[in-house]
């Protein structure tokens, strides 16, 4: 029977943080956990990443919010979100006894909102670390302003590292000129890790109505159209920076996971494709174990970055 | 507790050029799917289409572990979806969503307010609804409206329940000229009070955004089956859904999980 023998170590570190496996579930993709526990047991994936989280209730965009576009779907779901204090009071504690680590993704309109929800959520057990989202593209003050300017992002994550002693992730818009140049500028302001990428600005249209599919006009593309771009962009980061990256964007199988950490990340979030299988992530994780048992890789660390570039014929 | 299974299609039918009914096997959905829940079934297993497509449950034949879905060929994922055959599986989740509430001992008369493709989950509801009025003290009438005749479906199954059907063509081809909702209007006047009457209504959106008005204006008991693009169809994503609660003061609710069926009072559709 191949891999599944226990020999095979998944595990993965964030600075301090050491995760099961490099499997995550992308903000957005997951609500609060509860909906995809009656597929799976959660405990198995690397951890669980919850929608963004703002200071005070958000109801969201007007429908239509999504729609399906070539191998991929738009979204401007607008951060619906339960707000930071009913997500401590009434989503937490479900997530808390979850044996897996439970990264709380933030967002906001403006400086001041990021650092209140990061105060409120500071000195509660349970939580591993949070993921700041300064690039969602639905909401007019969502955060990718923040996400835009080297300046900033910096100054955003500087005052964030602050007021809080979490291990910081930052998820990085790929709607810029130079994503490098926005990631330098998070790491060195102190976060511990980069996600990238949140979706890609695109619209869809019905040519006999003359109408734009989503409410919001335009929205946020994901699924495997976006891989290609993904890929390039973690790969050009992980040539930048020394923190770890977590690769974001198209992830539908094992064979996706590698080759995202192949091109320099340590960790993957796996986003559209959990609705397309509910499961999609356990399978991953089973393969991965797969993969390096029949490849004599011992540690899935041994990969992480690995691209041959030198002898392409 | 939601099954995700992958199920044989046992029979495929064209109903006409246009519609398709699909027959799957699996007696555990079969077994817990009420009328008003629906299934998302993954089309294909490479990326196109890449999201699931829900459908209501049309029929469940519990004693052989089987069930239905009808649909119209619209796009590109129902297209495919028409082109199956029997023997292929396909990985469907389900039962998902609430059900209509179906009144068990009551005296209450009914009225199936059914256009299009609505009659997909109102034959399911009319069929139990048959079922447990053995004794035919319920009086179940069900109004059809289509554009065309030709589009009328499940004709013969509608007789063998022996309910009343009273059908509409808005082109005049057959029954009453109109729409099903003017028929509605047109024979709940009949009614003195519409407390007496329960209604059931599915249909395409512009349609039932006139049951929900219809609803408010004469304080109807009328539960509504929407419809909606459902990226994930467990209430994850938060892509599906309707306002509601008051005009003014309404909050989004999820059609896959709060809903499809609502009371009509309660939503506010553009």
């Amino acid at each position: 029977m191949p891999g599944r023998c226990g020999l095979t170590d998944l595990s993965v570190k964030i600075g301090k943080i050491k995760f099961k496996n490099p499997v995550l579930v992308a903000s957005g993709t997951f609500g609060y956990g509860e909906e995809y526990s009656e597929f799976f047991d959660l405990n198995k994936l690397g951890g669980v990443i919850t929608k963004s989280i703002t200071l005070n209730p958000r109801e969201g965009n007007p429908p239509p919010r999504t729609c399906e576009t070539p191998s991929g779907m738009l979204n401007a779901i607008g951060l619906a979100n339960v707000g930071v204090s009913e997500f401590i009071k009434e989503k937490l504690s479900f997530l808390k006894k979850l044996d897996t680590r439970l990264i709380i993704n933030v967002a906001g309109s403006t400086l001041e909102e990021y650092v209140k929800v990061v105060k409120r959520l500071n000195r509660i057990k349970g939580i591993d670390m949070l993921e700041i989202n300064i690039s969602c593209p639905n909401v007019k003050q969502g955060g990718m302003h923040f996400g835009a300017t080297e300046e900033s992002a910096h100054q955003i994550i500087k005052t964030i590292r602050e007021n809080t002693s979490y291990p910081l992730m930052v998820k990085l818009s790929p709607n810029v000129t130079d994503i490098t140049q926005i990631a330098l500028a998070v790491q060195e302001a102190g976060c511990d890790a980069i996600s990238l990428i949140n979706t890609l600005i695109g619209m869809a249209i019905d040519s006999e109505t003359r109408k734009p599919l989503l409410a919001n006009i335009t929205g946020g593309l994901s699924g495997p159209a976006i891989k290609p771009v993904a890929l390039a962009m973690v790969w050009k980061v992980a040539q930048k920076v020394n923190i770890p990256i977590v690769g974001i964007g198209g992830i539908m199988n094992t064979k996706d996971v590698l080759e995202f950490l192949l091109a320099g990340a340590s960790m993957i979030q796996v986003g559209t494709a959990n609705f397309v299988d509910p499961k999609v992530t356990v399978k991953i994780i089973d393969e991965l174990k797969d993969y390096c048992e029949n490849h004599k890789i011992k540690s899935i660390k041994e990969i992480i970055g690995k691209l041959e570039t030198q002898s392409i014929s | 507790m939601i099954i995700q299974q992958k199920i044989p299609i046992i029979s495929c039918e064209r109903v006409s050029p246009i519609f398709s009914r699909l027959r799957f096997f699996s007696p555990r959905i079969a077994r817990e799917s009420n009328p008003g829940n629906f299934v998302h079934i993954r089309i294909n297993d490479n990326n196109y289409p890449l999201l699931r497509r829900a459908f209501s449950i049309h029929k469940t034949g519990r004693e052989k572990g089987t069930f239905d879905v009808l649909f119209k060929v619209v796009g590109s994922g129902t297209k495919l979806l028409s082109f199956k055959k029997p023997g292929q599986e396909l990985d469907v989740l389900g039962p998902l969503g609430n059900a209509f509430s179906l009144p068990k001992k009551v005296s209450q008369d009914i009225i199936l307010v059914v256009g299009g493709m609505g009659i997909a989950p109102l034959f399911f509801l009319a069929s139990e609804l048959c079922r447990n009025n053995k004794t035919d003290s319920i009086k179940i009438n069900l109004l059809y409206g289509v554009k065309n005749k030709d589009e009328f479906l499940c004709l013969k199954e509608l007789k063998d329940l022996g309910i009343e059907v009273i059908f509409a063509t808005e082109d005049g081809t057959q029954g009453f000229e109109g729409t099903a909702t003017q028929l509605f209007l047109k024979q709940t006047k009949k009614y003195q009070n519409f407390k007496k009457v329960k209604v059931f209504s599915c249909g395409p959106p512009a349609m039932l955004k006139v049951m929900s008005e219809y609803a408010r204006e004469y304080n109807l008991n009328c539960e509504i089956s929407l419809e909606n693009h459902m990226p994930c169809g467990v209430g994850a994503c938060m892509g599906c859904v309707v306002k509601h609660g008051k005009k003014n003061k309404f909050e989004y609710k999820r059609v896959c999980k709060e809903g499809p069926i609502f009371n009509a009072r309660e939503v506010w559709l553009d």
